[in-house]
This record gives structure tokens, C-alpha cells and sequence, in this order.
């Protein structure tokens, strides 16, 4: 690859990058938020919320991202309203990995021992003052590690929204390849920039994980 | 003897019944408390001792019966609640919120439950800190601790929300036998001091030492009840015998 073609190529992907980054960014936030919400209704909703909270985390595990992407992208449009890529990728991805992060809030909800919830009873405080003064700062420790797993799965799946149109790092890295070619070097390019901004996630966790095992 | 007291009970069980799942664990068991009275409930594991405790303190709700504590009666579900943060009860397990330190434990309920100042609460915690003798750990983090210190930390927080009632179910069998002393020790102030107690314990020496009435309790009823000297020189019902005899001669 000449160094004229890496440099301009370079241009594109990282603006692709940029892209990429706030939609991770803004799907990170709003899976986590989904995500503890059902969580927190499938473990000690109301039974009505239960039901739906199991049928919302059954239903998204079970079919593929790209499908959750394509009704949202062209069922907001089929129903008259205008909806762009960006806002299409938040929500999909966003409501596709809360499924995910639901069951391990979940899990991590189950770890805390029964007795936390007893003695918080005795003493006087609310089922929500439990769970968020005790409960759930317990569950922290319990979930960062496949919480931020889930995140690494979430960026990387980011990609699948250059399939609705959005310009983000895949998306870049097509359009240069349908302008030029050399579909291994510049595929290998947009590898590495996925590569660069997950593996010091996934080397943080793997890190914290150590500490937390030699405290203990 | 307190139980000769005539006056209202601060505790009154009547006809109290409960099975968990095809297991009865409790039968028409009628029990009363008065006001300071320290009650120690004995007994093999599985007689039901514990259940009577947790449904005392509102944990388990009785199948039948009528259970009056501190004037809220727990057999109505709509006013059970009301109990909630007028007693206290000290666990097997500590159970003590590990990502707080002695203070925060203590505080948490003040600030949240009772909404005290944040400096007020940490007043009154680290005078209960200070009455089971751990002022000086209140920033430890029960990590820190030893489980007799943890213990004692547990119990610090149950009194600072000023209970009625102390409730403690084995509150000594987790612990190494060396640090069991420093907790009865704690327990031995409180009863001086006229707290109601009701004393889930396998520490003989305790009940024969602090209670004010015994109860034996056998496969989910009240097999027999007296003052300790009663109880430990003189039972009157077999199986009581048999029981002490195991547990006082290994």
C-alpha cells in the first residue's frame, strides 16, 4: 500500500472511528440503563413487569442484531416517522445488548447474600432503599468483569450498523474498498482500529480481576 | 423474675403455627415476653427456635395464629410493616454490609430509614459503637475485623435505631470459640441494662447465666419452660433432660 493511500485512507477510517466511539458511547449508556431496569423488574418487580422483563430478555437473546437494526431503521419509518442512522444504532444496539447486560445485573442481583435484604428489612429501610444503598453497590464487583465484556461484544457490534448506512469505521472502511480495492490491507487497517480501543478494555478488566482475587 | 410481671406483653404469641412446604415447623405455640424479660430459647436444630425468632422479628410470616409485637400485630399483613426499624436482631452470619465500614453500617438506617443529619447519625453511631467497646475501629471495614469484632459492630447498629426488642439467632456459633466471650459479654450489658431479649443460643453458660426464663423448645412446639435454675438442675420433662444432657456433657 502506497503511503499516499494509507494517509488518506487513515483520514477516513479515523473520522469512521470517531463515529464508531459515540455510538459505543451512547449504546454503552443506554444498555446499561435498560438493562439494570429489567434486571431490577425481573428479579422484584410487580409480576406483571416480571413477565415482561423475562419477555424482553428472552425474546432480544434470541434473535440476531441485525434484525432488532432493520425493524427499528424501517419500522419507524413505516410508520410515517423519520428516524436517522445514529438514533437507529443507539436504540437498536442499546436495546439489543440491555438483554445481555439484564442477565448479568441479574446475576449479580442474586449473588448478594439473602441476609443483606433481612437485616436491611429489620432495620427499617424500603425494598429500593435496599436495593440501591446495599444491593447494589455489592453487585459492582460481582458484575464489572462480563459487564465490560458486554461492552467489548456491544463496540465490535457496532460495525453491523454500516448495513442501515451509518458512516462509522466499518462503513469507512467499505468505501474505500469500493473505491480502490486492496480489501486485505485496508480491512486489516479498520481490524486494528477496533483492536486498539478494545483490548485495553478487556486488559483493564482482566487487571482488576487479578487484584480482586489476590484481596480476597 | 420477670415473668411474673403482670402487665402487658411486649411480645404475645397465640396458637402460632407454620410449615415450610409438606414440613410443619411450628404447632400452636403460645409464648408471651414481658417488657426487660431476657428469654432463651434452646433446643436441637430443626425444633423450630429460630422460626419463632424470625417470625417475631417479621421475617416469616406465621401460617395461623396471632402474633403481637410491641403493639403491631405481624398475623395482619397490612400493618406487619410497622414493625420494621423498632427492633433489632443480630444474625448467625454478621451480615453486615462489606462495602461500609463500622460508622457507615451503623449510619445507614439512621440516614436512610430515620433521615438523621449525616452529623447526627454519626453522633449516635459512634456512641453505639462505643457501648459494645469499638469506638476505635468505627473506619475499619468488617474485612478488617475479627468476627467477634464484626459481631459486636452488628449489634451496634441494631441499637442505634433504639429497638424495642433484640432479637439474636445464634448469634455466637459462627465465631471462634475465644471471641465468643467478648459478645455474650456485650449481650450480658444490655440484659443489665433492662433491653427486652429474646436469645436464640447454644451457649449454655449464657442461658443459665443472663436469661430470666428458659424456653426448651422440641420438634416445633414448647416442650417446657422455667427459670434457669429450674431448667438446668431440675427439668421436669424428659426429652429437656435428654437434650441438656447431650449438649452440657461433650
Amino acid at each position: 500500500m502506497s503511503s499516499e493511500l494509507l494517509y488518506t485512507s487513515l483520514s477516513i477510517l479515523l473520522q469512521g472511528l470517531v463515529a464508531t466511539l459515540l455510538l459505543s458511547v451512547a449504546a454503552i449508556a443506554g444498555s446499561t440503563l435498560i438493562g439494570l431496569v429489567a434486571a431490577v423488574l425481573r428479579s422484584f418487580g410487580p409480576a406483571g413487569t416480571r413477565y415482561i422483563a423475562t419477555l424482553y430478555t428472552e425474546l432480544f437473546r434470541g434473535t440476531p442484531v441485525l434484525i432488532t437494526l432493520l425493524f427499528i431503521y424501517f419500522g419507524v419509518s413505516y410508520f410515517g416517522y423519520a428516524i436517522d442512522v445514529f438514533a437507529a444504532g443507539v436504540v437498536g444496539l442499546s436495546v439489543y445488548q440491555g438483554a445481555y447486560i439484564a442477565e448479568v445485573f441479574r446475576s449479580g442481583i442474586e449473588a448478594v447474600p439473602k441476609g443483606q435484604w433481612e437485616v436491611s428489612q429489620i432495620l427499617g429501610l424500603s425494598k429500593w432503599q435496599t436495593f440501591f444503598s446495599v444491593i447494589l453497590p455489592q453487585t459492582g464487583k460481582i458484575v464489572l468483569p462480563p459487564l465490560v465484556g458486554q461492552y467489548l461484544s456491544l463496540i465490535k457490534d457496532t460495525s453491523i450498523v454500516s448495513m442501515i448506512g451509518m458512516s462509522e469505521l466499518m462503513h469507512g472502511g467499505q468505501a474505500i474498498v469500493d473505491r480502490v480495492g486492496k480489501p486485505v490491507e485496508i480491512y486489516g487497517l479498520v481490524a486494528v482500529l477496533y483492536f486498539i480501543v478494545c483490548f485495553p478494555l478487556s486488559q483493564w478488566v482482566r487487571r482488576h480481576d487479578r487484584r480482586r482475587s489476590v484481596l480476597q | 423474675m420477670s415473668t411474673a410481671n403482670n402487665g402487658e406483653p411486649i411480645i404475645n404469641l397465640r396458637g402460632v403455627s407454620k410449615s415450610f412446604g409438606a414440613t410443619q415447623v411450628l404447632r400452636d405455640v403460645n409464648l408471651d415476653v414481658q417488657p426487660g424479660e431476657v428469654l432463651v430459647l434452646i433446643g436441637a436444630s430443626g425444633s423450630g427456635k429460630s422460626t419463632v425468632l424470625r417470625i417475631m422479628s417479621g421475617l416469616e410470616t406465621a401460617d395461623a395464629g396471632e402474633v403481637w409485637v410491641n403493639r403491631v400485630p405481624l398475623h395482619d399483613a397490612r400493618r406487619a410493616k410497622d414493625i420494621r426499624g423498632h427492633v433489632g436482631m443480630v444474625f448467625q452470619q454478621f451480615n453486615l454490609f462489606p462495602h461500609k465500614n463500622a460508622l457507615g453500617n451503623v449510619t445507614l438506617a439512621l440516614i436512610k430509614a430515620r433521615k438523621m443529619s449525616p452529623a447526627d447519625a454519626r453522633k449516635r453511631a459512634l456512641e453505639a459503637l462505643d457501648r459494645v467497646g469499638l469506638a476505635d475501629r468505627a473506619e475499619h471495614y468488617p474485612g478488617q475485623l475479627s468476627g467477634g469484632q464484626q459481631q459486636r459492630v452488628a449489634i451496634a447498629r441494631a441499637l442505634a435505631v433504639e429497638p424495642g426488642i433484640m432479637f439474636f439467632d445464634e448469634a455466637t456459633s459462627a465465631l471462634d470459640p475465644e471471641l465468643v466471650g467478648e459478645v455474650t459479654e456485650v449481650m450480658r450489658t444490655l440484659a443489665r441494662d433492662g433491653m427486652t431479649m429474646v436469645v436464640v443460643t447454644h451457649e449454655m453458660g449464657f442461658a443459665r447465666k443472663t436469661a430470666d426464663r428458659v424456653v426448651f423448645m422440641d420438634k416445633g412446639v414448647i416442650a417446657e419452660q422455667g427459670a434457669p435454675e429450674q431448667m438446668f438442675v431440675n427439668p421436669q420433662n424428659e426429652r429437656t433432660r435428654q437434650f441438656l444432657h447431650r449438649v452440657l456433657d461433650h
